[in-house]
């Protein structure tokens, strides 16, 4: 079979997640699926597993030696396909390893692989039957594992192609695999590779979605990339395709340079926060890092690379294995978010409100003031009033709409609850803010004004280490930007809030390419086009994310 | 500067409202209580009002209320304490142990009574904290541990006379109103102003609400939970010292029977199992008209049993529609 999405579009509150995507997927190929974070991508894997609707565009399912008269490539053809939940792709033939595991840890190798659809004979599962058809899935990956065996006692690779065969016993003749090695060390990698390259000569189609380019090079044939939503190369033969040429893709350079990072900082200025050369028991490497006062230090990275968990460390919640914690030029050690408050003025703004930063059943006053309700009591007791005089404070200032201090947090908007959990630590008065993720979610109005305030705290002279996987935000707002990669700080670069330029530096850290950018900048993903498929460079887009 | 203000700026459709279903519970119980109040005073025929009936009524409410009230303390950092209804037994039988065996005077065996109940609490909420065993299975144990303690005072021998002082104080009236319903009142209004004003009654209940959002905000949940045990063990000896003053005479058998009647309160009174949420006077009214269920018992003489079945489906009845209303709440 092949599938066809044409046009899909996509429509979140606020935000056009996908943007007029096109993917042909053609048996017998590993499709690689590619695009920086907020690219899309989980979105289209949604909608290719039934997951979400498509607002826009058509998927269509084409069988096997079906060709349309007149169009090769199959345009016209085919049945379209309507998903009205998970259980319709699975039936379409559309199976998928997700990066969270999916098993039953208590139940066998062979319990999982036949779960989605349990043998059974006169109502009671059929022991047999589950094992011949979960010994038929391995023996098609050429995997061998002890059906019995429990799969809390495999390792996480052997989890993985369990899953990969669980797929194959719906018989699913697509396979999504989402960052299948993110967990795998590389001798399991090739393992799994041979195993993805035996699927595809069975036929059958493999979209690989990995950050890892090396991986992409590797194993697969053909390359989707996604950015802003929109496929911006359609399934390009990568045997034709150069490594800068891909980064390129990715990057595009469509994004309005924004000025609002022209702060001067003066580096003879003590850090307000130093790490020098931090190792966790969460796996951080030799992280070191400066922010001074006044200063925006951007710490960039795909999801994963650890940046929140570094933010976590030096609050006390992860353990700091080696090195040193300075805050103003001293050693400390922090053992918790109170001790980071009281005694060394760090704040922390969550990046996950509801879970993390508000509670829903308290009112809109105290959630702002349960960072400082020590200073405001007097014998131990808070009078409510003094909680409405801190609010009061924020209430013009970050534009919180609500109908009274007494309103309960759970009952404001998504944004209003972020501006909440950000008050709370204005109203901290700290010297150093730790901002992870300010605006993952918000609409792009508020999105804006939050990059100003940030901008404008930083000239009040805090210190703040934002933390973004957002690239655009990071070049709009931070004076230098860190890069980290699983665990370690991969580059530090001078933001010069050119995107174009920035971007391009960032993403080859990222991915953990040296080659700097420049080169590739001339325009070689254009010339340079391969003549398979369709390339679309970026039109300038104006507005994009925060003009 | 001013960040633009969000145009969707009311509560959505799915905006939880807790707090206001909350002072709904309230109203909804205390027209509650009046109806049966006068229903019940009306079919017996005025008796119900008679000064001696009355009296008793509220003698009677004192216990209910501050068992009520120490499991609510626990229930707002989202845990339970099975051990009350026991340990308020223990506080009750060891004063009487000190003043009857040991020739204590009466306030020192008071104060006795409130200490053991506090350090109780306190190791109850130490050992979740320390363990971090779930604070049900803790309380389990150490409920069915004192439960045995309570017999090795004084066998199953019953104490009277321990105090006349204290019991007639606490068969005492002021203004018609029994001393011992006066004393719950005022070690509600204690809980009340604790939850609304004090800084660590806020961190109970931030604690309890979302323990990670507490902790990223700098609270300790773990001195939230041993605070939370320790008040309740504390107000579980009130209770006790309740028990002592009003009826002359315990043996080791008290408490035994008022496990229920601690989840009852709360949990028709709106508190959230789920903790973060807590009702004073919900839990008061809600003990209120379970004593009223007591009282149409004595005065129409039903079978006991029914007793036990009614408040059961009235409990059952509370969480079905708070669940309701959380759910349609959204949160």
């Amino acid at each position: 079979m092949r599938l066809i999405a044409t046009d899909l579009v996509k429509v979140f509150p606020g935000v056009r997640a996908l943007d007029g995507v096109t993917i042909d997927l053609r048996p017998g190929t590993v499709h690689a699926l590619l695009g920086e974070n907020g690219a899309g991508k989980s979105t289209l894997i949604k909608i290719l597993t039934g997951v979400h609707k498509p607002d826009g565009g058509t998927l269509r399912l084409v069988p096997d030696g079906w060709q349309a008269p007149g169009d090769a490539a199959g345009g016209a053809g085919g049945r379209e396909l309507h998903f009205g939940g998970p259980a319709d792709a699975q039936l379409a033939g559309i199976g998928v390893v997700h990066q969270e595991r999916n098993l039953v840890p208590a139940f066998s190798v062979a319990e999982n692989i036949a779960l989605q659809r349990m043998p059974r004979s006169r109502g009671l599962v059929d022991r047999a039957a589950v094992r011949r058809l979960a010994q038929g899935c391995l023996a098609e990956l050429e995997v061998e594992l002890d059906l019995d065996r429990p799969v809390a006692e495999l390792s996480v690779a052997q989890m993985q192609l369990v899953e990969v065969a669980k797929a194959l016993a719906t018989d699913s003749r697509l396979l999504l695999l989402d960052e299948p090695t993110s967990a795998l060390t590389s001798e399991e990698s090739d393992h799994l590779y041979a195993v993805v390259r035996r699927l595809r000569d069975q036929g059958r189609i493999v979209v690989l979605v990995s950050h890892k380019l090396e991986e992409v090079f590797a194993v697969a044939d053909t390359v989707t990339v996604l950015r802003d939503g929109r496929s911006v190369a359609r399934g390009l033969a990568l045997g034709n395709l150069t490594r800068s040429q891909v980064v390129d893709l990715m990057v595009g350079r469509a994004h309005a340079d924004i000025e609002l990072g022209a702060r001067s900082v003066d580096p003879r200025a003590t850090p307000a926060l130093e790490l020098e050369a931090v190792s966790t028991a969460g796996g951080h490497r030799d992280v070191s890092l400066v922010v001074r006062p006044g200063e925006i230090l951007g710490l960039y990275g795909l999801v994963g690379a650890g940046r929140s968990e570094l933010a976590r460390a030096v609050l006390g919640l992860d353990t700091i294995t080696s090195g040193r914690l300075l805050v103003g030029g001293r050693p400390v050690t922090i053992g918790s978010v109170g001790q980071a408050l009281r005694e060394h003025r760090i704040g922390y703004v969550t990046e996950n409100r509801k879970e993390e930063g508000i509670f829903l059943e308290q009112t809109v006053s105290r959630n702002v003031t349960v960072t400082v309700w020590d200073r405001l009591a007097r014998w131990g007791v808070v009078r409510d009033r003094s909680e409405d005089t801190v609010l009061a404070r924020y209430v013009d200032r970050l534009g919180i709409r609500l109908s009274g201090p007494r309103q309960l947090a759970g009952q404001l908007s998504g944004g209003n609850q972020q501006k909440l959990s950000l008050a709370k630590w204005l109203a901290a008065d700290c010297a150093v803010l730790i901002i992870d993720e300010p605006t993952v979610g918000i609409d792009v109005r508020t999105k804006a004004a939050f990059h100003e305030l940030i901008a404008e705290l930083a000239e009040g002279g805090l210190a703040i280490l934002l933390i973004s996987s957002d690239l655009p935000e990071v070049v709009t707002l931070a004076d230098r930007i860190a890069v980290m990669r699983d665990h370690q700080l991969v580059g530090e670069v001078d933001n010069d809030h050119h995107y174009t330029t920035m971007s391009g530096r960032v993403i080859r850290l990222v991915h953990g390419e040296s080659q700097e950018s420049g080169a590739a900048e001339a325009g070689a993903s254009e010339t340079g086009a391969p003549e398979t498929g369709t390339l679309e460079t970026g039109a300038p887009r104006p507005g994009v994310p925060a003009a | 500067m001013t960040l633009p203000s969000l145009v969707e700026t009311a509560a959505g459709p799915s905006g939880p409202r807790v707090r206001a279903s909350l002072r709904g519970t309230e109203v909804v119980l205390a027209g509650l209580a009046l109806a049966a109040f006068v229903v019940l005073a009306v079919t017996t025929g005025g008796n119900l009002v008679e000064p001696a009936t009355l009296r008793a009524v509220f003698q009677f409410l004192a216990v209910p209320m501050v068992i009520g009230l120490s499991q609510m303390v626990v229930l707002a950092v989202g845990q339970m304490n099975l051990s009350v209804g026991v340990l308020t037994g223990l506080t009750a039988v060891a004063a009487a142990a000190l003043m009857a065996d040991r020739g204590w005077p009466a306030w020192l065996a008071v104060l006795a009574a409130l200490v053991l109940g506090l350090v109780v609490g306190l190791a109850n909420g130490l050992l979740v904290v320390l363990t971090r065993i779930n604070g049900f299975i803790i309380t389990l144990a150490t409920m069915t541990i004192i439960s045995g303690v309570r017999y090795g005072i004084n066998g199953t021998g019953t104490y009277q006379g321990y105090s006349d002082g204290l019991v007639s104080l606490g068969r005492a009236s002021v203004l018609g109103i029994p001393t011992v319903f006066l004393a719950a009142v005022v070690v509600a209004v204690l809980v009340w102003l604790f939850f609304a004003r004090a800084v660590r009654g806020r961190q109970l209940l931030a604690s309890g609400g979302n323990p990670l959002a507490a902790r990223l905000s700098g609270i300790s949940n773990d001195t939230s939970l041993v605070i939370a045990h320790a008040l309740s063990g504390l107000l579980a000896g009130v209770a006790g010292v309740l028990v002592l003053a009003l009826s002359g005479s315990v043996n080791a058998s008290i408490g035994d029977d008022l496990l229920l009647p601690s989840f009852a309160a709360p949990i028709i009174g709106g508190v959230a199992l789920a903790g973060g949420v807590v009702s004073v006077l919900g839990t008061c009214l809600a003990a209120f008209i379970v004593r009223l269920v007591d009282v149409a018992q004595a005065q129409y003489n039903i079978n006991p049993r029914w007793v036990d079945l009614v408040v059961g489906a009235v409990v059952l009845g509370a969480v079905l529609l708070s669940q309701k209303r959380i759910g349609r709440g959204g949160t």
